[in-house]
């Protein structure tokens, strides 16, 4: 084991739900460490925890035992995971009203004023995920590939050390989702910026420098 | 700029939308209630100017009236005028008469003033519309418009006048010979009761009308500029050498304008439920759009907002719903307030009611005056009603926790 702190690391992370009278266990003492940089890729059957998992690194859901630890930290506040975090969603979740740049600006807003500085950052990302001449284009008048990207754009808005990405070409057809995970792995890559792919696709999970699969609640190698 | 404030903007005006339809009908409810409250106070509010200025402009700031029948007139003059804020006095006398001209008979109060002094208090010039108000003598009489009209007097006419003494000569079996006086003036208060059924005489004819000697009925008082109507009649009672009550103009009419009053409040309170009913749909419609944007919501926490923050963000909507149609309620207002007389001229000729508009309302023009209080009130209402109607679905917006609104369907 490296010497460096992980960027994330999860310890005996358990997880469950209620179904009916019943409890079902979804996490049963899952172990995680991702260093600075590192691409990890998920994969699982449906249903197996995935998304649960990722909402628990996220810190956007709490676990029933176990623990978390986000660059050394237990806490993680809303804004703080806004700086550390980026997060890419199968859904995309755009912000209808605003457009490109907007939505991608979107992810400093929340987390103070924006400048000359953020615009310049918002405008150079989108030219990185290839959409500059579509800054000032709503998210229905784009593409699902292309509102992949803006937020992709938007997840690395606040140069996170991790970004969290729940099956981020589940909705996407096969040359544009293939587009997509070339694009995240290579703008993560440039960035030092962790990454963590849920996905169902082999192809994609097998592009990660390091692939679990999740199963009856804790990860199994491939 | 706040980014809760940023994103409500965008959300009631999204980019690259041209007609946010949702927006303009909220703020339309808002404009369209904030107007009616504007042109309904302004014109509740003008009447009870005209009034104001009607009652002060024929009855003075204060009037004093004798028990019975003030018989040294200018000795309470003296004494009223050494009291603080009196400029000007001057006594009347008043009645009803029988008034006949070519047979037509009419039944008028009839306002026996003292020429010399009159003006000083009553700025009965102003009102005359025709003739000279300086050829009232004895033997002339001013007519009130449409008295005029009615009986078909003009000036130089000569108009037959029987007042009750006359009643009493005639149970005395005497000839009854009515006073002939011609007209010389022609008047116009722009108040359809005064205006259809007053004559003005000199008080010596009004005395020997009515037998009244040298005597009179009161005093009608002019104060300074900014002196209490109210106080100035307490004064003047304490300093009332005959047996006789000072009162103010609103004192007089108290009642009157209490009414007045009232109903301005009503119209107030009624009209505000429009606003309200305006708000419980700009609420209605922030909630739908809270559900709708479940996922949007829980975006913004996932990505870092707080809870409050994305509870301003619908705040913000419902205030800038509020303050936008505020301001174009009263822009809105503002402009049919202006252009009142023009709508109701056109409103009339069309339904043919122009007589019956003055002969109920007694103006001819509609008034309209909204005081800086009442412009504040509405204003204060329309915002803190709109502001409220965002409070209910920022407050549902706040609840959502950010995993489970992602997860919604």
């Amino acid at each position: 084991m490296s010497s460096i702190a992980p960027i994330l690391q999860a310890r005996g992370l358990h997880k469950s739900y209620a179904s009916g009278e019943r409890r079902l266990q979804v996490l049963r003492g899952v172990e995680l460490a991702v260093m600075a940089g590192e691409s990890v890729s998920i994969r699982g059957e449906s249903g197996s925890g995935k998304s649960t998992l990722l909402n628990l690194l996220s810190g956007l859901d709490a676990p029933d035992a176990g623990e978390l630890r986000w660059e050394g930290e237990t806490t993680l506040s809303a804004s703080r995971r806004g700086r550390l975090i980026g997060l890419v969603f199968q859904s995309f979740y755009l912000v209808p009203e605003l457009d490109a740049l907007d939505n991608v600006l979107l992810a400093a807003r929340l987390l103070g004023p924006v400048g000359a500085l953020e615009r310049t950052r918002a405008a150079a990302l989108l030219g990185r995920v290839g959409l500059a001449d579509r800054a000032a284009h709503i998210p229905a008048k784009l593409s699902g590939g292309e509102r992949q990207r803006v937020a992709i754009a938007r997840a690395l808005m606040n140069n996170p050390h991790l970004i969290l990405a729940d099956e981020p070409t589940g909705n996407l057809d096969e040359g544009s989702g293939e587009a997509v995970i070339h694009l995240l792995l290579s703008l993560c890559a440039e960035s030092r910026c962790a990454l963590v792919l849920v996905t169902h696709n082999a192809a994609h999970a097998n592009r990660c420098g390091r692939q679990l699969f999740l199963r009856e609640g804790g990860f199994h190698a491939v | 700029m706040p980014w809760p404030l940023y994103l409500a903007l965008k959300q009631l005006f999204p980019s690259g939308r041209r007609f946010p339809f949702f927006t303009c009908i909220s703020i339309l409810g808002v404009a369209l209630g904030v107007a009616l409250l504007i042109v309904s106070i302004s014109v509740m509010g003008g009447f009870g100017r005209e009034i104001r200025n009607m009652i002060v402009n024929t009855q003075g700031e204060v009037q004093v009236r004798a028990s019975g029948l003030m018989e040294d007139p200018r000795a309470v003059m003296t004494a009223i005028e050494k009291v603080p804020g009196v400029v000007a006095t001057t006594p009347f006398a008043e009645g009803v008469v029988m008034l006949q001209y070519h047979n037509k008979p009419a039944f008028p109060a009839i306002q026996g003033v003292d020429a010399n002094r009159v003006e000083r208090v009553i700025p009965l010039r102003k009102f005359v519309v025709a003739g000279d108000y300086d050829e009232l003598d004895d033997d002339r009489v001013i007519l009130s418009a449409q008295l005029a009209m009615t009986i078909g007097a003009r000036l130089g006419s000569k108009v037959s006048v029987y007042s009750p003494l006359l009643l009493e000569k005639l149970k005395a079996d005497e000839i009854l010979i009515p006073r002939e006086l011609e007209v010389c003036g022609i008047f116009e208060i722009g108040h359809q009761q005064l205006d259809s059924s007053v004559v003005i005489v000199t008080l010596r004819t009004m005395q020997e009308l009515y037998g009244l000697g040298r005597s009179v009925h009161g005093v009608n008082v002019k104060l300074a500029d900014g002196f209490d109507p109210d106080h100035a009649a307490a004064a003047i009672n304490r300093a009332l050498p005959v047996d006789g009550v000072a009162k103010s103009w609103m004192d007089a009419n108290q009642e009157f304008l209490f009414v007045l009053q009232l109903e301005k409040n009503m119209i107030f309170f009624l009209l505000l439920f429009i606003i309200v009913v305006a708000a419980f749909s700009v609420a209605s419609s922030l909630l739908i759009a809270v559900v709708r944007k479940t996922r949007e919501i829980g975006l913004l926490g996932a990505l870092g907002a707080s809870p409050r923050q994305v509870a301003a963000c619908f705040c913000y909507q419902g205030i800038i719903i509020g303050a936008a149609g505020t301001a174009s309620g009263l822009v809105l207002g503002f402009g049919v307030v202006h252009f009142r007389n023009d709508l109701v001229a056109g409103f009339t000729r069309l339904t043919g009611s122009q007589a019956a508009l003055e002969r109920f309302y007694q103006f001819s023009q509609l008034p309209a005056y909204l005081s800086g209080t009442d412009l504040a009130l509405i204003i204060t209402s329309a915002l803190i009603v709109s502001t409220l109607a965002g409070l209910l679905p920022a407050l549902r917006a706040a609840k959502l926790k950010p995993v489970e609104a992602l997860r919604s369907e």
